[in-house]
Formats: structure tokens, sequence, C-alpha cells
């Protein structure tokens, strides 16, 4: 039970760590989003738990599938109006981006808090698992900590070199490789047909070791993804890139005639 | 002209059929933390329903990284999952909240009938 509940801090608690500490400092004029997202995510989780029954039997059973899956589509979505925000030049009228920011982190809450509630619901209540899940609990907290501290450090090194753009192009990988994790979810109610496989690198880095999951939170990293999850995840990262870069160009040339 | 009516056509069948095709069922009972059976043999290259279910008392998450599955069963409850088409080999599964013992083995291998044609 200990290193069961390690195991599942590393898969469901370190996304929401990693996308906590990147917001941190994309956006860090003010603190006050991140707690108030964090007691929404924790409500909003408490109902999502508390009606996935019902949830569960909508659409003949892909319930539960289809909403985890929009969750995805919402936080990509959000990520990119947090791009859009970058290339705004009035930089009094971005309070909206914390509001992005927030609903990001709630929808993250949901998503894999869940598997949290569900969890400790149904094992806390064993007399002999307390002691264990709660030294889990201790331990893999601390390995999320551990690592958030560090992708803290590097996220704000890589901002101060490279500027704001450094700091949103992870958030965009990290999204990016959650969206594509959420592919399965569709293919295993039947809902899309994407079964045939691109490669296989279990040899390499295999989804079942510590640095597959790690890879897997940070890039969306996938042993043997499918032909549509590697069409998605080119696609995804690379249209939004090329489009605020020629946002970019198209304002500073902009700015260049008016000079 | 005709080409053209005769590759619908052909689209067509195919769509039909892969619509009409029946899906075969495959059924795993959870009981105590453990999969009976644990290991499932389903044919090469064809979509199965695997129906899983949950007789403790407690949830589970089935999960495999090698079928890139991953589904939550409620305590005394059933879940339905789609796996293939895949190639023959073997794919464990576990089960996330007691993978010690919640364990198990789809093994995709060719089906008999046409090994015995080729024979």
């Amino acid at each position: 039970m200990l290193i069961n509940t390690v195991i599942l801090f590393l898969r469901d608690a370190l996304p929401i760590f990693v996308l906590v500490v990147y917001l941190y400092v994309h956006l860090p004029a003010t603190k006050l989003w991140l707690l108030l997202s964090v007691v929404a995510g924790a409500l909003l989780s408490l109902i999502y738990i508390n009606q996935i029954h019902v949830i569960g039997q909508w659409f003949d059973g892909k319930g539960i599938e289809l909403s985890l899956w929009i969750y995805q589509v919402f936080v990509y979505l959000l990520t990119l109006i947090l791009g859009y925000g970058l290339n705004r030049k009035q930089s009094s009228n971005k309070h909206y981006l914390y509001w992005v920011a927030g609903l990001m982190v709630s929808l993250i809450l949901v998503s894999k808090g869940s598997n949290f509630i569900l969890y400790f619901d149904g094992y806390l209540n064993q007399s002999n698992a307390i002691q264990s899940m709660l030294l889990g609990t201790f331990l893999g907290l601390g390995i999320c900590l551990s690592l958030a501290v560090l992708l803290y450090l590097t996220a704000q090194w890589l901002k101060q070199r490279l500027g704001p753009w450094a700091t949103w192009s992870l958030i965009h990988i990290y999204v990016t490789g959650q969206l594509v994790n959420a592919l399965p979810l569709l293919v295993q109610v039947d809902v899309i047909d994407a079964s045939a496989t691109a490669w296989s690198s279990q040899y390499l880095v295999s989804n079942e070791f510590e640095l597959g999951h790690l890879f897997n939170v940070l890039f969306g990293y996938q042993a043997s993804p499918s032909v549509a999850q590697v069409i998605v995840y080119v696609l995804a990262l690379s249209i939004p890139l090329a489009f605020f870069y020629w946002l970019k160009l198209n304002s500073a040339s902009h700015s260049g005639h008016k000079q | 002209m005709n080409k053209v009516i005769g590759a619908i056509a052909v689209c067509f069948g195919l769509f039909c059929q892969s619509l009409l095709a029946a899906v075969a069922e495959y059924h795993v009972q959870l009981k105590d933390h453990l999969f009976f059976p644990s290991q499932i043999t389903i044919p090469a290259n064809q979509k199965v329903k695997l129906v899983i279910y949950n007789q403790d008392n407690t949830p589970e998450e089935f999960d495999s990284f090698s079928l890139n599955r991953d589904k939550v069963i409620f305590a005394n409850n059933k879940a339905t999952i789609f796996i293939g088409p895949l190639q023959p080999g073997e794919y464990d599964f576990f089960g996330e909240y007691n993978p010690n013992t919640a364990r198990g083995t789809v093994i995709v291998e060719h089906q008999k009938q046409k090994a015995a044609d080729a024979n």
C-alpha cells in the first residue's frame, strides 16, 4: 500500500505540481489566484467524484472518458489564451490571464485529483492500510515537492535568460503532452479508432519506470504511441508556435512602420 | 466515372463491414484484488471488448502501459474497455491500486482456424 500510494502521487499529483510551478513562474505578480484556484479545484473534484456514477452513465457509458478528455481540451485552449496574452502590448489589461491560469489549475485538479479521492475513499477504511498510506503520502509529496523545486529553478533560469516565451513554451509542451495522453481515453471507449502503433521505445525508456513517468508528465512521452497521438502532438505543438511567431513578426513590422 | 462509382462502392462496403462486424467480448472478474482469468487470449489484428466485473468492495483502476489503457472500475460494478487491433504478443495489465496482486496478461495470437487452414 505504501509503494502504491507513492506511485499514485508520481502519476497523478506530479502533473498538478508541474503546472502550478510553471504558471507560478510565468505569472509572478500575485499569488492569490493560485490559492483560489486550488480551493476551487478541490471543491470541483469533490463535486465531480460525487456525481461520477451519473457522469459514467452518459453517452452510453462513455461519460467519464469524454469529460476527462474535454477537460484536457479546455486546458489546451486556455494555454493558447495565455500565449495570446503575451502577444498583446497593453500590460495594464492582463488581469484576465490570472483567471485563465486559475481555471487551468482547477481543471487539472479535477481530472487528476479525482483519482486520489477515489483511492483514499476506497482504501482509508481498511484499518491496516492507514499507516502505510500516510507514509506513502508523505513520501509521494516529498518527491513531488523536490521535483517541483528543481523545475521552479529551471523555469526561473530560462525566463531570466529567454523571457516569458520560454515559460509559456514549457507550459505549452506540458499541456500538449497531457492532451495526447488523454487521446487513448477516446480509443478505449471506441469513440475513435486509432490503435495503430507508430513505434516502440519500451527498451529505451519504458513508461513503467520512474524516468518514463517523469518524461510522460513533462512532455507527454509515450513508449509506444499510436499514429494518431504522434499526429495530434506535432500539430498541437507546432501550429500555435507558428501562429504566435507570425503574430510577433507582424506586430514588430507594424511598430517598425509607425516609427 | 465507373471507376469512381466502383471506388465509392468498395469504400462503402468496407465501412459497412467495419460497422456490422461483431466485436468479440471477453469477460474478466476482479475478486479479492485478483483477476480471473489472469490470462486472456484474443485474436491478432482484431478489436475486442473487455468487460471487467469488480466484485470487491473497493474501487480498482485497470491499467496497462503496453495496451495504453487506464480505466477506473467502481466497487461492485463493471467497466468496458475496447482493445486492439493488436500484433501477436503478450500485453501485461494490472490494478493500479493493488499492483502486487491484481495482475494479468492479454495474449494476442493468430486464430487457430487460420493456422489449421495454412496446414
